[in-house]
């Protein structure tokens, strides 16, 4: 019992791992203050949950969760492209609510407030991913990847040029770079991961309502990634655990559900809040947010 | 023609309550030039003090309701001095400052959840509510009364602005904020009054808000979207064009659930924000560029 416990935790922390690094690639390398992370997770979680449905193979949903999720990033990056700073966040969270209400109203397609129930446990080729230790290493696994990708990226000469976008663009477009091409691609790669991580949220719950894809949840990723640290994937590894496993300390206290779900709020947006004030670099932060 | 002149009551009486909201957004919008985002739960929280005065208390309602306003200014005043001023010290960006305003809107919504519970609570002050008939489009009496009363304040908020000296130095900051300082202008004390008097603005807001609907903890957040909405599309600088874009922003809500189902409401919002962040980010009558340099 215990044991499963943790292994549902350890669950959680893989998948919004995933999230915030993809959320620090976007708002700590490139320098895009985005805050439309939580849309692309939700639309990684309903376009797999929904072919799931159609009796999709498993893999083919997870990667077509990202690939979705990563079109349409490129459309809100395109269409957002002479916005930065305070006003690239509104227009981001602009975007947010709006994925969020088709979500809620869409209704012949994702049965709006109702959510999606019974969403299949990826198999592949027989094999059933349905033992929770298996799907841990499923979510370890991939999380590792993406961890591995990215810290070769921004090691890159191609990072660099990410962290240009971020530190000089005019600098960056002077010497002949396309900085719209890198801030595409940059926002791509970020959609693509958190649709992934959508995905894998979707089929280890297998119920999904447009209620986790809004603004309470993005606070979390948020918090996740100004603790950890802007541009430091490291960071992001160590605040993920903390700031998942701290509100945890409420479930021992021996609480009512309709305190423990405002209270886990409450802590993830106060610590937001302290650390902004106290300490806004995070953990291991390399540059301030713009 | 009913249904028309139906769908512009509501409209009307809908940008009444945003107009209320994005007033005080943008006053203080224009003097700190910060998206102040927990503008939202201002509302919020006047909404339930009112409640506790009145329903939980027993305080005389106009009492409750004076209280209510002086309690939105004070509110704001001490989220300016104890957290934003502070914040403002360490040199955060605009972007820090909106990101801490989010966590703050969701801090108060979950405090409030959290005392008052999740149920709506209403303050069952008019139990009969007629309705007048004009051309076969129902308005109730309270409704006129909300209509009525936020014109009034509106169009004084706008004389004050206008004409007052604090007003034009309000203006004057907004205008150009460094000039403005090299003119001796103490740009903090004006964000402090701005801070309480778009506050108090929200609180006023919160009583028309609590005797017309429910109150719950959530509704900050839908208000602030709305309000912010109205601003943007008239400009979010102006005070004149914010209350114009929200009257706009309560019609187009309206008028647009004549051709889509009604629980898109909340998305027409949302599409127009975007869209006038996309294409025009200074709104109609907005003063200055958007797109920050």
């Amino acid at each position: 019992m215990f044991s499963a416990y943790i292994i549902h935790l350890l669950i959680i922390i893989g998948i919004f791992l995933i999230l915030a690094l993809s959320l620090n690639l976007t708002i700590g390398y490139t320098g895009l203050l985005n805050l439309a992370q939580i849309a692309f997770f939700g639309i990684g979680a309903y376009t797999s949950a929904l072919l799931a449905l159609q009796c999709w193979p498993w893999i083919f949903c997870f990667l077509l969760g990202g690939v979705l999720a990563s079109l349409l990033s490129f459309i809100l990056i395109f269409a957002t492209r002479k916005l930065k700073g305070d006003y690239l966040a509104i227009a981001t969270l602009g975007f947010a609510f709006v994925v969020y209400s088709i979500l809620l109203n869409w209704t012949d397609l994702t049965r709006g407030p109702l959510g999606i129930p019974g969403i299949p446990k990826p198999k592949i080729d027989g094999l059933i991913f349905w033992p929770v230790n298996i799907y841990l290493i499923l979510v370890i696994v991939v999380a590792a990847i993406i961890y591995f990708i990215l810290h070769r990226l921004i090691k890159s000469r191609y990072g660099r040029l990410l962290e240009g976008v971020r530190d000089n663009e005019i600098g960056l477009a002077i010497l002949g770079k396309n900085t719209f091409r890198l801030k595409y691609q940059s926002m791509m790669l970020a959609a693509f991961f958190a649709g992934l991580a959508g995905s894998l949220y979707a089929h280890y719950i297998t119920y999904i309502d447009p209620s986790t894809f809004y603004l309470e949840d993005l606070i979390l990723v948020l918090t996740i990634v100004i603790v950890g640290g802007l541009a430091s994937l490291r960071g992001t590894v160590l605040a993920s655990f903390i700031i998942i496993l701290i509100p945890e300390i409420l479930r021992f206290v021996d609480l009512p559900s309709s305190v423990l779900g405002p209270g886990r709020r409450i802590i993830y947006a106060l610590i937001l809040v302290l650390i902004l004030l106290f300490k806004p670099r995070g953990i291991d932060g390399k540059v301030d947010l713009e | 023609m009913s249904i028309f002149l139906q769908l512009l009551i509501n409209g009307i009486i809908a940008g009444s309550i945003y107009a209320l909201v994005a007033a005080g957004f943008s006053m203080i919008y224009a003097t700190n030039r910060f998206i102040h985002f927990a503008h939202g739960t201002m509302v919020t929280a006047s909404a339930y003090f009112l409640y506790w005065l009145f329903v939980m208390l027993g305080v005389n309602f106009y009492l409750a309701s004076l209280l209510t306003i002086i309690f939105a200014g004070f509110l704001g005043w001490l989220t300016y001095v104890g957290f934003y001023k502070q914040l403002k010290k360490k040199k955060a960006s605009n972007a820090v400052l909106l990101i801490a305003s989010v966590g703050l809107l969701i801090l108060m919504e979950n405090l409030m959840l959290l005392i008052f519970g999740a149920d709506v609570k209403s303050l069952n002050l008019l139990e009969i509510n007629k309705g007048y008939e004009i051309g076969g489009a129902i308005i109730t009496g309270l409704q006129i009364v909300i209509v009525v009363s936020a014109l009034i304040l509106l169009a004084g908020l706008f004389l004050f602005v206008r004409y007052s000296k604090l007003g034009k130095t309000m203006r004057a900051v907004a205008d150009n904020p460094s000039l403005a300082n090299i003119l001796g202008i103490n740009s903090d004390k004006i964000a402090q009054i701005s801070f309480a008097l778009g506050s108090a603005i929200a609180g006023f807001a919160a009583i028309l808000i609590a005797l017309e609907q429910n109150i719950e903890p959530v509704m900050g957040l839908n208000l602030i979207i709305k309000g912010f909405t109205g601003a943007i599309i008239g400009g979010a600088t102006s005070l004149p064009g914010s209350i114009l874009g929200s009257y706009l922003l309560g019609l187009a809500e309206n008028f647009g659930i004549w051709y889509l189902p009604s629980g898109y409401k909340d998305a027409i919002a949302f599409v127009l924000l975007f869209i006038f962040l996309l294409i025009k980010p200074s709104g109609i009558l907005g003063i200055c560029k958007g797109v920050k340099e």
